[in-house]
């Protein structure tokens, strides 16, 4: 079933608001829902069920990778593939091998966590139905919204508009699905 | 109360999307343009005519180009060394700062990025530097503190680059939503990558950032290590000390420290942002910058003492650096970047626009100095006195420097023009929590 | 070469021979385009051959180099052919393979006595010169001015066509011209002519002078040099009653005291004194001998003294005569030198085998002095002895300052200058470029349109000594044939040629020599004449000692009151440019002098004392004035100088020296007074200007440091302590090249600089960039003083890469640009650098040089045709240094191979070794215990510069021996 709209979308003042909305919506039964703010509102994403400990595990292994990477290359090139006398040291001079490793382990580690960012929010996506809601451009400055997705297994729009509007928000506003 | 919420950042968003900006700043652009001009004509003429025409010579094979490559990069790290700090610690002055310190540091990357390229006697083939399977079958030589460099330069540039974007995205989505020509909102809405504040985003983003940002920390104490091992692991005597890392980590960070105080100060006045870098904000960066001057003064002190300790050879270098042709370079450096910041003990000094410039800029210079008397000065005592010469900069190499500094103030200037130089979202969750709690 | 090759060079000689000057190019082109000749070169050179179809240029040169038609020029056909260096290898020497360079033996001048070289010849272009080891007045040796006289032939300002009054003529025009002037003189008996010349030693030139005599009977001659030996020979009458030259043999001698002078660079047998001396040195059983240099201006031999004297020029007179006393009554004066006594007893200790030479510039009383001394010691026929003057001069010569007269009482008609460049050299008081315009014809003979050339109405090409046949004797009379070792670069005359024509001799260089010798030898010409050109020296023709008695008449002039007041002024040769002859050679010009290190000039040597009194330092300029001659002068504190002294060096600020040597340096021969052309005396006054002076070396003292080390004889230095490494030893199978440098040998003379310059194709950068420290010397000599400015210790160090085996150069390179070699060497990859110098920052010797600019397009570039083939021409922006003569032993190794043997200990010789007259520097395998060079590293002289940095240098040096002064 092709839902017609993405969702239904409640807008508040205050931070405060969005939160409380956000729990009596999950206490009605509500799973598929969405809090947009101008700024981190960590604990109520817990309370969505945000769980980001996937970050640092990227970093972790991405630093591996880097080191493991930068210092195989160095042991092969010099040892392996191409041994040379180099003012009469090791070929494999592994202290002098270090500090490159370190730092190739830092720039996978970064780079992979924020590409890696960008992949888990599916960003860039420059068009999104909620950029159609009338006033949301405020949920980058000072307005909050909450959202209730079509997808929801409980979704009815009429109940759905009737449930927002208890919660005594500025306004209640579909948000139509681009196709 | 919650009203009040309206306001706040919108002055910090103005900024970027105001049409005009003013005859200051169009002027204070022309000039660094003309700069960066002459930084492109030295820069073509060394590569045409090869670096004989800078005062380098045997044993002086590094002028002005490793000089201010070390000062850049000194600049760079401090202010990133900084920048990570805060975040670290979560400290209040973040919101203020971290926006520009970290642009100030990816300027200053770039700036210093230059030299190593340039100072080359074949700058086209700089790319041997990094491992690629060449014609030649030959390998970069990993033992070298200058492939070491070159990893951590490309490091730099690229981590500092990204968590500086990063950092940028929901800003941007606020300059596109407030933008007011279809054109400015468009430009915004691409960078911003359809940010849309969704709470998840912000649970992902935030943790990513900080993550990173505590990485920075690690990479800049290795990289500023390493410009000091390119000095450090050569036999010359002056330089040839493990001290020397701590010696370019700690005067790196009063730099970077001395730069950011300047910047805050100059936005400050400038951009009339008093609410967002406040009275404590300037107070607490002064007392900083005064901290990092009398830790730098520690570290001069700190020279001679190891080099009372160290063989003869040492000593006679040190002496050298102190009383011999370049002694000048020393004690410049001692005052400008240790003694003028004293001015910071007063509270009125540090709350003036005029003394915050005066010390940044000082303490500046004096790094300067100090990275011009080791590596020349330093350079002057070596095993066999028969080749002891001097060194004399150029006036390509100066043209050199100030077109650098120029680009830099390009940059700056650009930055300021286009971006939030305060981290707004940063700001807003402040105020939040402060009227929470 | 192959018998077939052989028929078609016959062949072509027959066809060559009867071709007629002008033409000769042409019928070479003609030549070229025979099957047979194709045939010819393609088997001579195949390898060239086949790397690509040659063109007619390159066919043509390999022609040259193979038909060798040495001698050939525009204007001198009879040569044509039959002139060939092919034919004159050296015993040592391996028959002429195709691309192996050919060597040929022969002499070089230097102020009319000859050096027997061997020139490296690479496919007809000469690239190299080393020291004919069969030569007495070599050994194998060279000195600076041999090695550079390579570049001065091609040099490009090198003269190349007639001159009538400045306007370009062609050599049928010159002839037009000469020949009816030559009937008139023979008609004229020579009436009118005079013919000026420097002194030589050629037996053919001078046969050719007594028959230009008998032609013109009338013709007057005349003998010039700026370095004449007048006083020694003046010396010589007077004392013998007999005109003689001095042969000394330092490997016989004690005791030597030298009274002034330079036996080590100003002697015509400077480089066999300096070997016999370090022979001496080495005699193990033998005590050293003890050598004492009293001497106004530091020498060479004066640094290697056991004992230095500082005395001014006026006082020498007194000396030696209280000398002379000492030796005669055996008691000093309380009023004498204090060191007198001292000497007086070495003297007499040694006896016969003591010798006291005094330099060309003391008065001829001193040299008749110093003869008596001799003479009193039995000295001669031990240490010392007399022949016949090398340089002869047949019948009554005139000298300069005759001819002066004679133009100044209009005698003079016609003038012929042949060779030199008098009017540059000539002392102040003769105004010789005027003069010469006063005669209505005059005509001069020389390499360069110099001064000279400009004064006179004809300017005739020389030819260069490498390009024409001739003869020269060496310092003890030995014959050494000169023959041309490349087809002439420039067209033009020798001075043998231009007398031949003139005494009405076919123009035939070859001939004319063979001539002289057929006379000589009578039975058995062919083969000695071959034999002698092989060797480059003809077997003992060294000329007999004559057994001298001093005229009983004879006493030593009662001592001249000595002058008082005034400052006495010394005129010397340059070490680097000698009179000026080589001034335009930018080799020489650009190397540091052996004692002040200074470069691209000259300066006015005075004493730390005398500059305290004047106030001046270094490059301070003064007024010097000598008999009312002023000249604007930089000074240079030069310690060990003698007080109230100045030192001039000639040869500078030449103007029409060509493109490198003009303007540079002040003239000195304008203040030098005919009468007193080696010791003036005249006043100083400070000018108040500063010169910026070229030096390599700002810092003159070791600081206490153990650079160079010194031993006392017998005794050995505490052994070097192993210095624990955590690196692993790199194991280095087959060979391991290592070099050991004998501080104790080396004089300073820098011909190892020059022979590494020629070598290794260095460039010559210019003064700005010298000033700059950018030269590129592979190899410096570094000159250090100790003790007393007023008389310090001298010691030298050449400093070449130490191919360290733990090179710290190598691990902060970033591309791997230096790397080890499979046998030690410290490799320079010049395609690889990028040019970090990173690698010079490291080095604590400081031995890598840096292209900083493109130095091969500079105005200073010499001629790519004397590059070395086997070395790279290094880029701008690439780091280069010593390379151990890599390309020396790949060629020993190849050689090795071909023969199917091992390579043996002494087959590979570096440049600089090769060139070291002392054989101060030993270069071979050190993993072989027996080779020379491990030997010497075994020796317990034997220790690293800055061993304790633990680099592990390959290059160690063996400690200087200085023996305590005998105070009796």
């Amino acid at each position: 079933m092709t839902p017609l709209s993405y969702g239904i979308m409640a807008e508040f003042r205050r931070a405060e608001d969005l939160v409380e909305a956000v729990r009596t919506a999950r206490r009605a039964g509500y799973t598929k829902l969405d809090a947009f703010s101008p700024f981190p509102l960590t604990d109520l994403a817990h309370e969505l069920g945000v769980r980001t400990t996937i970050i640092p595990w990227i970093a972790f292994l991405a630093a591996l990778v880097g080191a493991g990477l930068q210092y195989g290359s160095q042991y092969w090139m010099n040892v392996v593939d191409y041994p040379l006398n180099v003012g009469g040291r090791p070929l494999n001079s592994w202290p002098a091998f270090i500090p490159s490793t370190l730092i190739v382990a830092i720039l996978w580690a970064g780079a992979a966590t924020l590409i890696g960012l960008l992949v888990i929010l599916r960003l860039p996506r420059l068009h999104h139905p909620v950029f159609a809601v009338h006033d949301f451009r405020r949920a980058s400055e000072d307005r909050f919204f909450l959202c209730i997705l079509a997808e929801d297994p409980i979704f009815m729009m009429q109940e759905a508009r009737a449930f927002l509007e208890t919660l005594s928000p500025l306004a209640v506003r579909e948000v139509p699905a681009c196709d | 109360m919650s009203s009040e919420a309206i306001a706040i950042t919108t002055p910090v968003a103005e900024v970027p999307l105001s049409r005009r900006f003013g005859r200051v700043w169009w002027f204070a652009l022309v000039v660094s343009g003309a700069l960066v001009l002459l930084l492109g004509y030295t820069l073509v003429s060394v590569t045409i005519l090869g670096v004989g025409i800078w005062g380098v010579n045997i044993p002086f094979v590094w002028g002005f180009d490793l000089i201010n490559y070390a000062w850049w990069i000194g600049i760079a790290n401090g202010a990133s060394l900084f920048a990570a700090i805060l975040v670290l610690r979560r400290h209040d002055l973040r919101t203020a700062v971290n926006r520009f310190a970290e642009g100030v540091a990816f300027f200053a990357v770039i700036c210093a990025g230059i030299f190593p390229i340039f100072h080359l006697g074949r700058p086209w083939l700089f790319y041997w530097t990094f491992p690629y399977p060449a014609t030649y079958e030959v390998w970069p030589q990993f033992r070298s503190t200058l492939t070491w460099d070159f990893w951590a330069i490309s490091t730099h540039a690229i981590v500092t680059s990204l968590l500086w974007y990063v950092g940028l995205i929901p800003d941007l989505a606020t300059l596109r939503d407030r933008a007011r020509r279809k054109s400015v909102q468009r430009i915004y809405g691409v960078f911003a990558l359809g940010w849309r504040g969704s709470v998840r985003h912000w649970a992902y983003h935030q943790r990513a950032y900080r993550l990173v940002a505590i990485l920075v920390l690690p990479l800049i104490l290795i990289m500023q290590s390493t410009v000091a091992f390119e000095f450090a692991v050569t036999l010359v005597p002056d330089w040839h000390e493990t001290r020397q890392p701590l010696h370019f980590v700690a005067t790196g960070l009063a730099q970077g420290l001395s730069i950011v105080l300047l910047v805050a100060v100059l936005l400050r006045s400038g951009l009339r942002l008093g609410r967002y870098i406040d009275e404590e904000d300037i107070d607490l960066l002064g007392k900083l910058v005064l901290t990092s001057a009398i830790v730098s003064g520690y570290l001069f002190l700190d020279e001679v003492i190891a080099a009372l300790l160290a063989e003869r050879m040492a000593q006679e270098a040190m002496l050298n650096r102190m009383t011999g042709d370049y002694a000048g370079l020393y004690w410049t450096a001692i005052v400008y970047s240790v003694l003028i910041p004293q001015l910071l003990w007063f509270k009125a000094a540090r709350n003036s626009t005029i003394a915050g410039v005066f010390v940044g800029l000082s303490i500046g210079v004096g790094i300067w100095f100090d990275r011009f008397s080791i590596i020349v000065g330093g350079l002057q005592t070596d095993h066999l006195p028969s080749i002891s010469r001097t060194y004399q900069p150029t006036l390509a190499e100066t043209g050199l420097f100030l077109g650098t500094i120029g680009l830099f103030a390009a940059l700056l200037l650009l930055f300021v023009r286009f971006l939030p130089v305060v981290s707004m979202f940063e700001t807003r969750h402040d105020e939040h929590l402060e009227k929470s709690s | 070469m192959r018998k077939g090759a052989h028929f078609d060079l016959e062949a072509m000689k027959a066809r060559l021979a009867n071709e007629d000057g002008p033409r000769l190019w042409r019928s070479l082109e003609e030549l070229a385009d025979l099957p047979e000749v194709r045939r010819y070169v393609e088997a001579e050179f195949p390898d060239i051959v086949q790397a690509a179809t040659i063109d007619r240029r390159t066919l043509l040169r390999l022609m040259s180099a193979s038909l060798a038609l040495g001698g050939l020029a525009a204007c001198d056909g009879g040569s044509a052919g039959k002139n060939a260096p092919l034919l004159s290898q050296s015993h040592t020497m391996p028959g002429h393979v195709p691309g192996v360079p050919l060597t040929v033996a022969t002499s070089l001048p230097l102020n009319g006595f000859g050096r027997g070289v061997l020139v490296k010849v690479q496919e007809g272009r000469p690239i190299k010169i080393e020291g004919n080891p069969l030569h007495p007045a070599s050994l194998g040796a060279t000195d600076v001015f041999a090695q550079a006289e390579i570049l001065s032939l091609y040099d490009p300002d090198r003269s190349d066509a007639p001159l009538q009054n400045g306007v370009e003529r062609t050599w049928q025009e010159l002839t037009g011209f000469i020949r009816p002037v030559r009937n008139e003189l023979v008609v004229a008996e020579g009436k009118g002519l005079h013919i000026l010349m420097p002194p030589t030693s050629s037996p053919t030139l001078l046969r050719l002078v007594a028959q230009a005599r008998q032609l013109f009977p009338l013709a007057r001659w005349h003998s010039f040099s700026p370095i004449d030996d007048d006083n020694r020979r003046a010396a010589g009458m007077t004392v013998f009653g007999h005109d003689v030259d001095l042969v000394y043999d330092l490997a016989q001698a004690d005791t030597i005291v030298t009274l002034g002078g330079d036996l080590f660079a100003e002697e015509p047998g400077h480089l066999r004194y300096a070997a016999d001396y370090q022979a001496r040195r080495r005699m193990q059983d033998l005590a050293l001998p003890r050598a004492f240099a009293v001497e106004s201006r530091p020498s060479l031999f004066g640094a290697r003294a056991d004992d230095r004297i500082p005395l001014r020029p006026r006082d020498f007179a007194a000396f030696a005569q209280a000398l002379a006393g000492a030796l005669e009554t055996g008691s000093v004066a309380p009023s004498d030198h204090p060191s007198l006594s001292r000497i007086a007893d070495a003297l007499r200790k040694a006896g016969p085998r003591a010798l006291v030479v005094a330099g060309r510039e003391q008065s001829a009383a001193v040299h008749a002095l110093a003869y008596a001394i001799n003479m009193r010691l039995g000295a001669f026929g031990s240490t010392i002895r007399a022949i016949e003057p090398v340089r002869p001069s047949e019948g009554d010569v005139g000298t300069l300052a005759d001819l002066a007269d004679a133009i100044a009482a209009g005698q003079v008609s016609h003038l012929v200058v042949l060779g030199g460049n008098p009017v540059y050299t000539a002392p102040a008081d003769i105004d010789l470029a005027a003069l010469i315009h006063r005669v209505p014809l005059s005509l001069h003979l020389g390499q360069h349109r110099d001064e000279t050339a400009s004064a006179c109405h004809w300017h005739i090409p020389e030819s260069h000594p490498l390009e024409s046949w001739g003869d020269l004797r060496a310092f003890d009379g030995a014959v050494g044939l000169r023959q041309p070792v490349t087809l002439p670069l420039k067209p033009g005359l020798s001075a043998e040629e231009f007398l031949g024509l003139l005494a009405g001799q076919a123009l035939d260089g070859r001939g004319l020599v063979q001539a002289t010798w057929r006379e000589a030898w009578g039975e058995g010409f062919e083969a000695r004449w071959a034999r002698s050109l092989e060797d480059g020296v003809m077997e003992n023709s060294a000329a007999l000692s004559l057994d001298v008695a001093m005229r009983d008449d004879w006493r030593p002039e009662p001592a001249a009151p000595v002058a008082s007041g005034g400052i006495d002024v010394i005129f010397a040769p340059d070490p680097s440019v000698w009179d000026g002859t080589f001034a335009n050679n930018g080799w020489l010009q650009e190397l540091p002098k052996p004692l002040t290190k200074q470069a691209w000039g000259n300066a006015a040597l005075i004493a730390p004392e005398t500059a305290a009194i004047f106030g001046l330092s270094t490059g301070d300029t003064v007024d010097l004035s000598v008999e009312g001659r002023v000249l604007r002068v930089p000074v240079w504190i030069m310690p060990g100088h003698a007080p109230g002294t100045v030192t001039l060096t000639l040869g500078y600020g030449r103007q029409r020296a060509g493109r490198i040597g003009n303007d540079i340096g002040f003239d000195a021969y304008a203040i030098r007074p005919s009468q007193h052309s080696w010791i003036a005396v005249g006043k100083i006054r400070a000018a108040g200007e500063r010169v910026a002076l070229v030096s390599t070396q700002q810092h003159h003292s070791m600081q206490g440091r153990d650079i160079v080390r010194v031993v006392a004889p017998g005794q050995s230095p505490p052994p070097e302590k192993e210095h624990p490494s955590l690196y692993p030893d790199w194991p280095y199978e087959g060979h391991a090249w290592g070099m050991a440098i004998d501080l104790d040998a080396c004089i300073g003379c820098n011909a190892c600089v020059i022979a590494c310059q020629a070598e290794n194709n260095i460039a010559i950068v210019g003064p700005e960039e010298v000033a700059k420290g950018r030269e590129m010397h592979w190899l410096r000599v570094d000159r250090y003083y100790g003790g007393d400015p007023a008389s310090p210790d001298t010691y030298f160090q050449p400093v070449p890469c130490m191919h360290c085996e733990k090179a710290p150069c190598e691990v902060v390179c970033p591309v791997n640009a230096t790397v080890h070699s499979s046998e030690g060497i410290n490799d320079m990859v010049y395609n690889r650098c990028v040019g970090t110098r990173t690698c010079s920052n490291n080095c604590p010797y400081k031995v890598r040089r840096f292209n900083f600019l493109d130095y091969q397009g500079t105005d200073f570039t010499a001629s790519s045709d004397l590059m070395n083939p086997q070395v790279t021409v290094r880029d701008r922006g690439v780091m280069e240094k010593c390379t151990y003569c890599i390309q020396r032993i790949g060629t020993a190794r190849a050689d090795a191979r071909i023969e199917d043997r091992p390579l043996r200990d002494g087959e590979v010789v570096t440049a600089c070794q090769q060139a070291c007259p002392t054989k101060a520097i030993a270069f071979g395998d050190v993993n072989d215990r027996d080779s020379a060079v491990s030997r010497l590293k075994q020796d317990p002289r034997n220790y690293a510069l800055l061993g304790a940095l633990n680099t592990r240098p390959r290059t160690t040096y063996l400690a200087r021996i200085e023996q305590p002064r005998e105070d009796g």
